[in-house]
């Protein structure tokens, strides 16, 4: 396949238009206009300097600037731990409808009631997948649902007097959201490192805890794709000293209907319904996470809980939750990401949504297997053991051998119009190429994608520098990241300022 | 084997048996044969599931349709959002599948197009605000103001004290206390003024003692009423070298001065009301996060930061994420955050929505807003309902109607009767109501005139 990504050279915006142009006329009262009797220090007095441009020219701008970026309907996007599946098309056009785009947080309950029941079907089912009974969708992202159930972990202590319990304990190779949650829940993190199979290591689990244990943070299959057969043996150690259980959710796409966390022992998980779910990425966002717990943690959840009056047939927002942590979000979370994730739960059913998990799991065993046969790549830990829905190759053989490490092969792959796995991550493998192909890929698509990632390994051994200059094809070549930390160029604003110290466009250091 | 052929699996049973046949497996449950046997679910699971598209779309459109839209309803109501009109140009751009199905740019040779727009975001950002820098979002208003307090702590590292305005939305509140819940940073209420309704500034002042890392004060605050006397406090502050943060109505930067050019350190506040996006009953948002540079500050900022950088091979400038150093992914215990997913397409979307509006753009809803809002107030007075404090405001005032709490749902029943939104009930009290208006720029002076009619209506009933 010949690949050439669209490069335009696009000006910032603020370059484009002339005064006077308008790109939309948007509606104007028929009140009569009046003055404006905001006092001087509070009134604006310069109006933003925001582009003129007719409509025409806005939407060409952008145009451009879309066709100069990769995404899922491109082509793979295998990136490790960000389940980047195929976004349904149907969950679009549905989260448009003007019944769920046009209503307020604050509308009276009686004008809702279709969310209000929507919210609540997808609690339930997020809880029947979970095997944990209660649910809120209140967190916007998988971070923000960390945060929050590690909140319910922390009132459950503080509520039975228990606020020594300080530690939350975390294998190495949780994603990094993990330890930055704990931190800001003003939690003590303890990593501890993983034994041979990448698994916890459970002697190094034993002594780290104590009376001070708040709870346990894991995902089950680990970020090495490897599933963490001992879990039932950690949930009775984190148990016995009095910790509770948390399930991150990032790698779900594993095991959808199969295995249930509530039953693995976990108190408490968060779902990322823009990773198992299928709601788009959006270049960084918007996602939509959802918090289930048990009982016991129940009494804690943020205000409001979306609950149903059987007798009155009728959804209502309960705010009555005497011990809630209070409030993650300023509302009830991002409740149009959240209905795409349940028309593709409709769509797909209890069987659907098994089969996701099964040939997701199937597509990364067999990429796995393809890419470990390549010289120069290994799969870190036990090689036995079937990864589940995502596995990690080392690049370090090959970076010994020629200088070319992962970030080099992801430049190369990107270059063939392939997106890269997720590099450098985890960080307890050096050169780590995370791949996650999802079911999204078929067959043929996993063998060209081995293919070339063969053929590019071969070229980097012809010549190595061909590697270090990687990508080709794309938009910009390889970008210099160290540079910008330098320079710290953040708005059309700063770069105004630096025109006026005749410093922009930036100068090229001769020996580039 | 089951036989199983779904649009959203990619793979065929012949292909599943040739993959399989490769890896030397008979079955994909192999590939889950470490998994202990307890642990298998083995119960029926209660999923729904519609056999075709067709049957999806009904079952959501039907349960959508219990819902009543602002379009079939005149909306009174705002408290931090707003019901705003997406252009079909922004829309169509917003439905760019290259836009919305792209992961978070960490390739960005191969994602200029995400790259670029969010510098463009941020750029305008900090044009509306009078700021220098600003990141590609926060979860929402709520939870960048529980960022905000966490980072004047983080710049100031002695002292534990956060000082934050009565006249902050109750939603606001909530979550700035949940934020700071972790950190053993202290919050402290400064009252507002019983008659204006302003913050107090001799309380303010006041308060700005030893250990007081930061102050958080809305303008216009939650009732509305614009903060016109706030330029003692942040002289105060100043002096005092603490950090001035500011949360304001982005859709009322056409006619409110901006922060920037009052001495607001870090500005917050929602992009949805400057056309992130529709209401969507409250979700997906848009947390504003914009600051003024400081070269130390700034590396302090929570969430994504795009930057120009160069391309030393080809000689050209591009963007990049940039200071990922203080991001999770890279520092995790000792991020500046934890938020890794942000709102990076509400944020996209943004930057459609004001490169359409335009300054003329700004100023005119703007306008429509406070015409609408000052002529509402007008004829309310002259039937005699008088607005809870009398100062300036821009499109929202809170309306003295002391609703009986026994009453409210009598009240809210009959305003939809008349297919109105009544506006959101706020009570001094706890037993009576009045209720807080925002007027839109889809509004016009037939339904303002219905308002009217409506209270009139309820007082001869």
């Amino acid at each position: 396949m010949t690949y050439k990504q669209a490069t335009y050279d696009e000006p910032l915006i603020f370059e484009l238009g002339k005064p006077g142009r308008r790109g939309h006329l948007p509606p104007k009262t028929d009140v009569p206009p009046r003055e404006i009797t905001i006092p001087s220090n509070m009134k604006r007095k310069e109006l933003p300097q925001l582009p003129e441009m007719h409509e025409g020219e806005v939407v060409r701008h952008y145009l451009h600037l879309s066709q100069m970026n990769y995404c899922v309907d491109t082509g793979i996007y295998p990136l490790g731990s960000c389940t980047m599946k195929y976004n349904p098309k149907i969950n679009e056009a549905l989260a448009r409808n003007e019944k769920m785009c046009y209503i307020h947080p604050y509308q009276p309950e009686e004008t809702v009631q279709g969310i209000l029941e929507l919210i609540y079907n997808l609690q339930k089912i997020l809880s029947e997948l979970a095997g944990l009974p209660y649910c809120t969708l209140q967190p916007a992202a998988g971070a923000a649902g960390e945060y929050l159930g590690l909140n319910l972990i922390r009132a459950y202590h503080h509520d039975r007097g228990d606020y020594d319990r300080i530690d939350i304990i975390t294998p190495d190779s949780s994603h990094g959201t993990n330890p930055a949650s704990t931190v800001m829940n003003g939690f003590n993190i303890i990593e501890i490192e993983s034994n041979k199979d990448g698994q916890v290591d459970l002697e190094a689990l034993k002594a780290v805890v104590s009376e001070k244990t708040a709870g346990f943070m894991i995902t089950n299959p680990n970020t090495l794709g490897i599933f963490e057969s001992q879990i039932e043996e950690i949930a009775k150690i984190i148990h016995e000293a009095g910790g509770l259980l948390y399930y991150d959710g990032a790698n779900f796409n594993a095991i959808v209907g199969m295995i249930r966390p509530g039953e693995m022992g976990f108190d408490v998980l968060h779902f990322n319904l823009h990773k198992t779910f299928s709601t788009p990425h959006g270049g960084g966002g918007p996602g939509a996470g959802a918090v289930c717990c048990s009982e016991r943690l129940s009494s804690y959840l943020p205000v409001p809980v979306v609950e149903f009056d059987a007798e009155n047939n009728r959804h209502f927002l309960n705010y009555d939750i005497p011990k809630t942590v209070g409030k993650t979000h300023g509302y009830y979370g991002n409740i149009a990401i959240a209905l795409r994730g349940y028309a593709y739960i409709c769509a797909l059913g209890a069987e659907g949504l098994i089969e996701t998990s099964k040939q997701a799991v199937l597509n990364a065993n067999y990429v796995m297997r393809k890419l470990e046969e390549i010289d120069g790549l290994v799969l870190k830990f036990n090689r036995e053991l079937p990864r589940k829905h995502e596995c990690v190759l080392d690049a370090t053989p090959l970076k010994h051998e020629i200088g070319v490490g992962a970030m080099d092969i992801a430049k190369m792959l990107i270059s063939r119009g392939y997106h890269a796995p997720t590099v450098l991550f985890p960080l307890i493998v050096h050169e780590a190429l995370m791949i996650e192909p999802t079911e999204n890929e078929n067959k043929e698509s996993l063998d060209r994608y081995i293919e070339v990632f063969k053929e590019e390994i071969a070229k980097a051994r012809e010549d190595p520098q061909y590697a270090h200059d990687a990508p080709y094809n794309t938009a910009v070549g390889r970008v210099d990241d160290a540079w910008a930390t330098r320079n710290l160029i953040l708005s059309w604003k700063m770069i105004k300022e630096l025109e006026k110290k005749g410093q922009w466009p930036p100068k090229w250091p001769e020996d580039h | 084997m089951s036989n199983f052929s779904h649009p959203y699996i990619a793979n065929s049973e012949q292909d599943k048996k040739e993959m399989l046949a490769e890896l030397g497996f008979n079955s994909i449950d192999e590939l889950y044969s470490d998994i202990p046997e307890n642990i298998r679910f083995k119960g029926e699971l209660k999923v729904p599931h519609f056999q075709s598209e067709f049957e999806v779309k009904e079952h959501i459109e039907k349960l959508l349709s219990k819902n009543i839209s602002t379009r079939e309803y005149r909306s009174f109501l705002g408290g931090g959002v707003l019901d705003v009109y997406i252009p079909a140009a922004q829309d169509e751009l917003l439905r760019r599948t290259e836009f919305y199905s792209a992961y978070t740019p960490y390739q960005p040779e191969t994602s200029q197009g995400t790259l670029h727009t969010l510098f463009e975001y941020q750029s305008m950002i900090c044009e509306l605000l009078a700021m220098d820098t600003a990141n590609c979002t926060m979860y929402d208003w709520a939870t960048g103001l529980g960022e905000a307090a966490l980072m004047t702590a983080r710049i100031k590292k002695k002292g534990n004290k956060f000082l934050y305005t009565a006249a902050t939305a109750p939603n606001r509140k909530e979550v700035l206390k949940n934020y700071v819940s972790g950190a053993k940073l202290e919050l402290i209420e400064i009252p507002y003024d019983k008659e204006t309704g302003k913050m107090d500034k001799e309380k303010a002042i006041e308060l700005m003692s030893e250990g007081v890392v930061g102050i958080y004060f809305e303008n216009p605050n939650y009732f509305g009423v614009v903060e016109d006397e706030i330029e003692e406090v942040i002289k105060v502050a100043k002096e005092r070298k603490i950090v001035v943060v500011a949360g304001v109505d982005t859709s009322s930067l056409g006619i409110i001065e901006a922060p920037g050019n009052y001495g607001v350190d870090i500005a917050i506040g929602d992009a949805q009301p400057i056309g992130a996006g529709p209401l969507n009953f409250g979700g997906p948002l848009a947390g504003v996060f914009a600051m003024k540079f400081d070269k130390k500050w700034t590396r302090q900022m929570p969430g994504r930061i795009v930057g120009i950088t160069l391309t030393p091979k080809k000689g050209k400038w591009a963007f990049t994420n940039t200071l990922q150093t203080r991001e999770q992914h890279i520092k995790r215990f000792r991020a500046t955050s934890n938020i890794c997913t942000n709102e990076a397409l509400m944020a996209m979307s943004t930057a459609f929505h004001l490169a359409l509006l335009g300054p003329q753009g700004i100023k005119e809803t703007g306008e429509s807003m406070y015409y609408n809002a000052h002529y509402l107030k007008e004829e309310l007075e002259k039937i005699g309902v008088k607005t809870v404090f009398n100062s300036e405001f821009f499109n929202t005032f809170l309306i003295d109607l002391k609703i009986p709490k026994d009453k409210k749902e009598e009240f809210t029943k009959f305003m939809l009767e008349r297919k109105i939104f009544a506006g959101i009930p706020f009570s001094f009290d706890g037993e009576n109501y009045d209720y807080l208006i925002t007027t839109s720029y889809l509004l016009k002076k037939k339904d303002l005139d219905d308002y009217v009619k409506a209270i009139v209506e309820w007082r001869n009933e």
